[in-house]
């Protein structure tokens, strides 16, 4: 089957258009797309997406999250062995998190992290053959945003979920922002932590998420309205 | 140095020999292993054969006994087929309960059985609703270098050409059973089904189909035993059970159907000698 | 034998209703209703596996397949096997090194090809779960009868007077044959043509495929 971008696809269908860019300059395939001997084919279900100039994915319906460099995830912290901590990110294998890997920490100076802990950190290495590595700092040993999240309340969702809250068109955050105070930290893994004054809100911040998943953007900003309004009325 | 080279670089090893025309062994691409049969191996079982398919050995021996039929089906007798891969025929296989392979093939062997009908469950009934035959048939495989289920077919349909039944007599009132052994009677049997099995080899960007494969072939196509697998019996298919691994194009279909034709030939003409000569040395 | 698209409208499946994402904590599943004959399939993975399971280039694909009543029998081993090798030849297990992905299969209802119907309904929970796959596969089952007529996606009162029935297994890219099953005897004409009708109806089960996958991505975006 030959499909075109913003087509419906399925595994194995041919996309010609790529190619055709391809052979003019360079094209980045992303997650989806697979380069073939005698073409470009789709290897994931759902939409065919294009980021001018040139860049192509297909967007699809994910649980399980697979390790890539570059993403900030959210990681339970499992083990503690010798120098590294064992971190569960929701994939097949524990990411390992040095414990040179925060700021401020020295040999003598070891951070304060226990098991059960939750961090907030960004994927260092991360390939199908190795086992993924996690850093709580920058590149100039900055902590940043990264680092233990104190608190608060971690809950699971789908990847595509992640990825439409945190796109700049989705009116979500925008609409909540300005109701009730609260934080929140989404990892691309599928976790996302938030934290708000009582229990009330932290809920109510938790349903509009998940709830938001099948909505249109119009829809999401009369969800938040209504759950604003429902809320309100509690506090009196 | 070739033991070598083969160990490192498998594939190669195999895609050179594949561009050649000629398989590892020796064998063309459409060539059969050498086949020896023989009859009446095991003195005490009812009737027994082994066969060797290249170094392919199965054993099958087949014993008889009475049973009540069920009462679904009063008037037929049982045929139980199992195939043992005990942990002697290859290292892939464990000492302990049967293999998930082991299992696999056993349904195989028996669907083909029971599709082709060559024998007539109703032929092993005695006294309907009250007496009836239980064959039980056992193939073991003291060494498995491919093509298993092939040469459990071949066995079986051997074993069951030579199988004689004694004659039965049930008293319907007394309920009394007296068998007599010494007058026997030949058990019949409708055709000669034989599986035909394949591997599919994808090699550069067509599929080669390579006939009677050896375990070595087996493993590099992928699969856990053949691709494909075609059974005939009388000019009719009784059964063409392909699974995953390449996928099949038309030409080779053709091919397949056509080398499977030639080996149920061949495989009637084997039978049909060994069985002779066995005969032959019983009437002298 | 080619068949025309005029000749399509000729291909009547059993009606299929399905719902995706039908289990809250597998990575994918699906539930397929075709006729009366219902399979629901879970896929989870890649997942971490025992260390003499793990493969060092792909992923180990595992099936289980649960009948209705009854305990495991040899007969689900074949089904296993038979899904196994259908499923393998599908996902991009290369991408997936040292993990294990496993596809359980639970049989709801059976009123005819049901082995058929679980194949789908696995390609469906495959598609959920985001495993990358090399193309899809959709099944057709079809049962021949005395007179030697074939019909198509029978249901359990066709299957009793058959003669025969075959199952079959078709990629995506080009129609390939990639699993086929067969029950009886037939002749070879019979199965030629019987391969050719199943392989035209096969693009009716890639459409509905389409439909259910158009259906959501809509909003996900």
């Amino acid at each position: 089957m030959k499909v075109k971008v913003g087509d419906v696809v399925l595994p194995g269908d041919l996309c010609e258009e790529i190619v055709a860019a391809g052979e003019k300059s360079k094209v980045i395939l992303g997650p989806g797309l697979k380069k073939e001997v005698d073409g470009i084919y789709v290897s994931k279900a759902g939409t065919l997406r294009k980021r001018a100039p040139n860049t192509y994915w297909v967007d699809n319906y994910q649980k399980r999250y697979i390790p890539a460099r570059g993403e900030n995830v959210i990681g339970i912290v499992a083990q503690k062995a010798g120098d590294i901590f064992r971190v569960d990110v929701g994939g097949s294998c524990t990411a390992s998190l040095s414990y040179l890997s925060f700021e401020g920490a020295t040999k003598k100076n070891r951070p304060k992290v226990v098991i059960g802990d939750v961090v907030y950190a960004k994927m260092l290495v991360a390939s199908k053959d190795m086992e993924p590595e996690i850093v709580c700092v920058d590149s100039h040993g900055k902590k940043g945003r990264l680092g233990v999240l104190e608190d608060g309340f971690v809950f699971k969702c789908s990847l595509n979920l992640i990825r439409k809250i945190l796109n700049p068109d989705c009116p979500l955050i925008n609409s909540l922002k300005n109701q009730w105070p609260f934080e929140l930290a989404a990892g691309m893994n599928g976790r996302i932590w938030i934290k708000a004054n009582t229990l009330r809100e932290t809920i109510a911040l938790g349903n509009a998420i998940l709830g938001s998943e099948y909505l249109s953007n119009d829809e999401i900003k009369s969800m938040c309205t209504n759950i604003a309004g429902i809320l309100a009325g509690h506090i009196s | 140095m070739a033991d070598i080279y083969k160990l490192i670089h498998p594939v190669k090893y195999f895609n050179d020999y594949l561009s050649r025309n000629i398989r590892p062994d020796g064998r063309g691409f459409q060539e059969q292993r050498n086949i020896k049969l023989n009859v009446n191996s095991i003195k005490a079982a009812d009737a027994s054969s082994v066969v060797k398919c290249g170094n392919t050995t199965v054993v099958c021996g087949i014993k008889l006994e009475l049973a009540t039929p069920k009462a679904e089906e009063p008037d037929m007798g049982f045929l139980v087929t199992n195939v043992e891969l005990p942990a002697l025929c290859s290292s892939k296989f464990r000492p302990g309960p049967p293999s998930d392979f082991a299992q696999v093939t056993s349904t195989l062997v028996s669907d083909i059985i029971v599709n082709s009908k060559c024998i007539d469950l109703k032929d092993l009934c005695i006294a309907h609703d009250k007496l009836a035959w239980v064959l039980y048939c056992d193939m073991v495989c003291i060494d498995n270098d491919g093509s298993l289920v092939d040469a459990c077919v071949m066995t079986l349909m051997a074993s069951l050409k030579t199988l004689t039944l004694p004659t039965v007599t049930y008293d319907a009132e007394t309920e009394e059973i007296s068998v007599d052994t010494s007058v026997r009677t030949k058990l019949k049997v409708h055709g000669l089904p034989v599986a035909s099995s394949f591997a599919l080899y994808k090699h550069l960007q067509s599929t080669i189909v390579l006939a009677d494969p050896s375990s070595y072939e087996e493993e590099m196509c992928g699969g856990i035993g053949a691709n494909l697998i075609l059974c005939y019996n009388k000019g009719f298919l009784c059964g063409s059970h392909k699974f995953g691994c390449c996928n099949l194009p038309k030409e080779c279909e053709e091919m397949a159907f056509k080398i499977a034709k030639e080996k149920t030939q061949l495989v009637e003409e084997v039978v049909d000698v060994c069985i002779k000569n066995y005969e032959l040395e019983q009437n002298k | 034998m080619e068949v025309e698209n005029t000749d399509l409208k000729d291909f009547k499946l059993r009606p299929m209703k399905c719902e995706c994402n039908f289990l809250s904590k597998s990575d994918g599943s699906a539930i397929l209703s075709q006729g009366q004959t219902v399979a629901l399939v879970s896929v989870n993975g890649p997942l971490d596996i025992k260390m003499t399971s793990q493969s060092i280039e792909k992923a180990t694909l595992e099936v289980l397949f649960t009948s209705k009543v009854g305990k495991p029998s040899v007969a689900d081993r074949y089904k296993e096997h038979v899904i196994r090798q259908t499923c393998e030849s599908a996902i991009l297990g290369s991408l997936y090194p040292r993990t294990g992905i496993t596809v359980t299969i639970q049989e709801l209802e059976d009123y005819g090809g049901f082995t058929v119907c679980s194949i789908n309904c696995a390609c469906l929970a495959l598609l959920n779960a985001g495993v990358a796959m090399r193309h899809t596969f959709a099944g057709v089952a079809c049962a021949v009868d005395e007179q030697g007529n074939i019909q198509l996606d029978p249901d359990a009162a066709q299957l009793e007077t058959a003669r025969a029935t075959m199952n079959f297994v078709f990629d995506s890219r080009e129609k390939r044959l990639i699993t086929s099953l067969t029950n009886g005897s037939f002749s070879e004409d019979a199965y030629k043509e019987a391969l050719e009708r199943c392989r035209s109806a096969s693009q009716l089960v890639f459409d509905f495929y389409k439909d259910i996958v158009s259906k959501y991505s809509y909003v996900i975006g």
